[in-house]
């Protein structure tokens, strides 16, 4: 029986991509029903009225915090060929657990039928690519406690790709609850927990950017032998936002790295981009 | 710091499919499923569908039994597999298929093998199937690892695992991924694929949409693409996985190739979340990616394996894209759909999917669209109807196009 050879795969170098936009958003549950008609800053693209009436809660919330990323960009975006990359962590239970207690007393007559598109690990992708107009490839990924690293790992396979499979620029979009809702037997929540999500707007590279301007970059070193435990997905999605606002708020100095659970590791600092393109 | 490599076509070492597995309608091996797939077998029956049924009868692509995985490659009893849900079930046969098929059976620990799983309501069908049977897991406040965490720790994969999601492209998305792992060195071998289980919801709410096909006179003549008479899908299930491996690799060890993943296209429509798109630019625009991709002109294209799920509108405007990505040679490029056949997988369906290019590949023959009796002339093609067709296959593209516009092609190339 045929059996696998030695390690033979091109060299392993870290990636480094620039973060060329990004915002963090957190709202509690009771304040999402708010966040689905408005809210969003005057300067960005206006999306279809009504859009996120159906919209999951996770849903809610990423969109409101790519459309912060999209306010603090000085120069309006190109947006059209982006990608998305949305990773969420259980969307849609809230909508599941009502739409299965309904279906339970009332047939399959109540089940809505958005509860597949609007409830799916897709979902805020989808609501994203179609909301905003971005004509990159959009995907959901994870839908669990590895949400933020598979999402990581994701846009570093895109902005990697090879051929014309890939894209300049991709979103990436992470979403959770702090503490997961607790449903009653109705499927309504007896809890009040914060939503958050991080909007990452990520380049191939810093050319892309004004020279001198002030950006992230997050760099990934490929995967080592030894793997790491697995942190929440709570836990490192808070980590990841709260480094991102301490530094957005007082300038402090960003070192922030995220073990990956199969190896490797994810690392986000501070940079000026040197030799991008001359500022308009 | 190295800044990130591209890749032309041209450098890029190929990623070859070395081993399959599958669990379908229509067969649970390979072999099994291109046969029926080639003899034109439907695989859409009479199915109960559950406590949630809008009719009296309903019908899919179900199906009835899912072996247990190859004790091989996989450390999972008889009776411990029979116990995990039904979801999991049709990853764990077809990915212990795949292993054996590709020779990786054993002596995985010291190779780094990724996974990912193209999945898109996971979450959905794990808290129906739980709650039917009187749980509350949709209640609790926790959260689970995922499948595809619990697949790579039974399989006991090292490499890094990812769940992909874009609806009824999510397994084509999760071969594309795979395949640029191996192209970036992050992985030795992959495996890739997805799956879908039918549920008592899901069949509730497309059927609500109106999405489905109410033809339940003659189930096996409900799914219908491209037919002037067709009225809506037919839900399916199942899953099918592949091992990639990188040329030289599967050269070296001496593995069997079913064929290279040559080429991928992605876009979106950006038009609505549920409606299929009536533009077909950017269905065309991942389509002309795909070809490009894998350095293939329109005219060097023997199959398309159309996703066309028997939607009015969806068909229709895949039909557009076709005509617009292959320009003339869409007057000669044979098209067909074998949802016509299988019932639509959802999640599984671009893998599946795939599994019958591969089967065009291999025996040199086009599987054919059943019940294309009369070809709707908004869907003007080079159609393949009702028997498969003899024809030099080398390649093969197949598109797959979901909810939330998400478009994706794969081109397979023979060996």
């Amino acid at each position: 029986m045929p059996s696998l050879p030695p390690t033979a795969g091109p060299a392993r170098a870290p990636c480094q991509v620039a973060v060329a936009a990004r915002a963090t958003i957190a709202g509690r549950l009771t304040e999402i029903p708010a966040l689905r008609d408005g809210g969003w800053p005057e300067s960005t693209p206006a999306l279809p009225r009504r859009f996120l009436r159906h919209a999951d809660e996770q849903t809610v919330v990423g969109m409101h915090a790519v459309l912060a990323a999209i306010a603090t960009i000085p120069e309006p975006l190109e947006q059209e060929g982006h990608g998305v990359i949305a990773a969420s962590c259980q969307a849609g239970r809230i909508a599941a657990a009502q739409t299965l207690v309904q279906a339970k007393q009332g047939g399959g007559v109540t089940v809505s039928t958005q509860i597949v598109p609007q409830g799916s690990l897709h979902s805020l992708a989808g609501a994203l690519s179609v909301g905003l107009g971005m004509r990159g490839p959009n995907i959901g990924v994870s839908g669990g406690p590895n949400a933020l690293p598979e999402g990581l790992l994701t846009v570093f396979s895109w902005l990697y790709g090879s051929g014309p499979a890939a894209c300049d620029t991709v979103w990436l979009v992470i979403t959770g609850w702090d503490d997961e809702p607790a449903l009653d037997a109705d499927g309504r929540s007896t809890t009040d927990p914060v939503c958050r999500g991080v909007a990452l707007a990520i380049t191939r590279e810093a050319a892309a950017l004004p020279v001198g301007g002030q950006h992230l970059a997050l760099q990934f070193d490929p995967p080592a032998a030894s793997r790491c435990p697995a942190t929440t997905a709570a836990a490192s999605l808070r980590s990841l936002a709260d480094s991102v606002t301490a530094h957005d708020s007082s300038a402090a100095p960003l070192e922030w790295s995220h073990h990956m659970p199969w190896g490797g590791a994810v690392r986000l600092t501070a940079a000026t981009a040197a030799h991008g393109k001359e500022a308009a | 710091m190295d800044a990130i490599e591209q890749h032309s076509q041209a450098d890029r070492e190929p990623v070859m499919i070395t081993g399959v597995g599958v669990v379908s309608p229509v067969g649970n091996s390979f072999p099994e499923a291109a046969d029926a797939l080639l003899a034109g077998r439907s695989g859409v029956r009479s199915i109960d569908p559950g406590p949630f049924a809008r009719e009296p009868v309903q019908f899919a692509g179900a199906v009835n039994d899912i072996p247990p995985p190859d004790a091989a490659a996989c450390p999972l009893d008889p009776t411990a597999f029979a116990a995990l849900p039904r979801l999991d079930q049709f990853c764990v046969s077809p990915i212990a298929a795949a292993l054996v098929d590709a020779g990786l059976a054993s002596g995985r620990s010291s190779r780094r093998i990724g996974l990912v799983l193209g999945l898109g309501a996971e979450h959905l069908k794990a808290w129906e199937a739980d709650y039917l049977a009187d749980g509350c897991q949709v209640f609790a406040p926790t959260c689970s690892p995922t499948l595809v965490q619990r697949l790579a720790s039974l399989f006991s994969l090292t490499g890094p695992a990812v769940t992909t999601a874009a609806a009824c492209a999510s397994s084509g998305y999760a071969m594309a991924l795979g395949r640029t792992w191996l192209e970036a060195g992050w992985v030795d071998a992959c495996l890739v694929g997805g799956c879908d289980t039918l549920s008592p919801t899901s069949l509730a709410a497309f059927y609500n949409l109106r999405a489905l096909s109410r033809r339940s006179d003659d189930p096996t003549k409900a799914s219908r693409p491209f037919d002037r008479d067709r009225d809506g899908f037919v839900m399916g299930e199942g899953g099918a996985f592949f091992v990639l491996e990188r040329k030289a690799d599967a050269t070296s060890r001496g593995a069997r190739a079913y064929g290279e993943l040559a080429g991928v296209g992605m876009s979106s429509d950006a038009s609505h979340m549920v409606a299929p798109c009536t533009n077909p630019v950017q269905a065309a625009r991942a389509i002309t990616m795909a070809l490009h991709d894998a350095g293939v002109a329109p005219n060097e294209v023997d199959y398309v394996n159309a996703h066309a799920a028997g939607t009015p509108v969806g068909d229709a405007a895949e039909a557009g894209a076709i005509r617009l990505a292959l320009g003339a040679a869409a007057d000669r490029v044979p098209v067909s759909s074998t949802k016509s056949m299988s019932g639509h997988l959802v999640s599984g369906a671009a893998a599946f999917e795939a599994v019958a290019c591969l089967a065009a590949l291999a025996h040199q023959a086009i599987p054919p669209t059943l019940n294309l009796d009369h070809p709707d002339e908004a869907c003007n093609l080079n159609h393949v109807p009702h028997e498969a067709r003899p024809a030099a296959v080398r390649v093969a593209a197949s598109n797959s196009f979901g909810f939330g516009g998400s478009n994706l092609c794969l081109v397979l190339r023979a060996a």
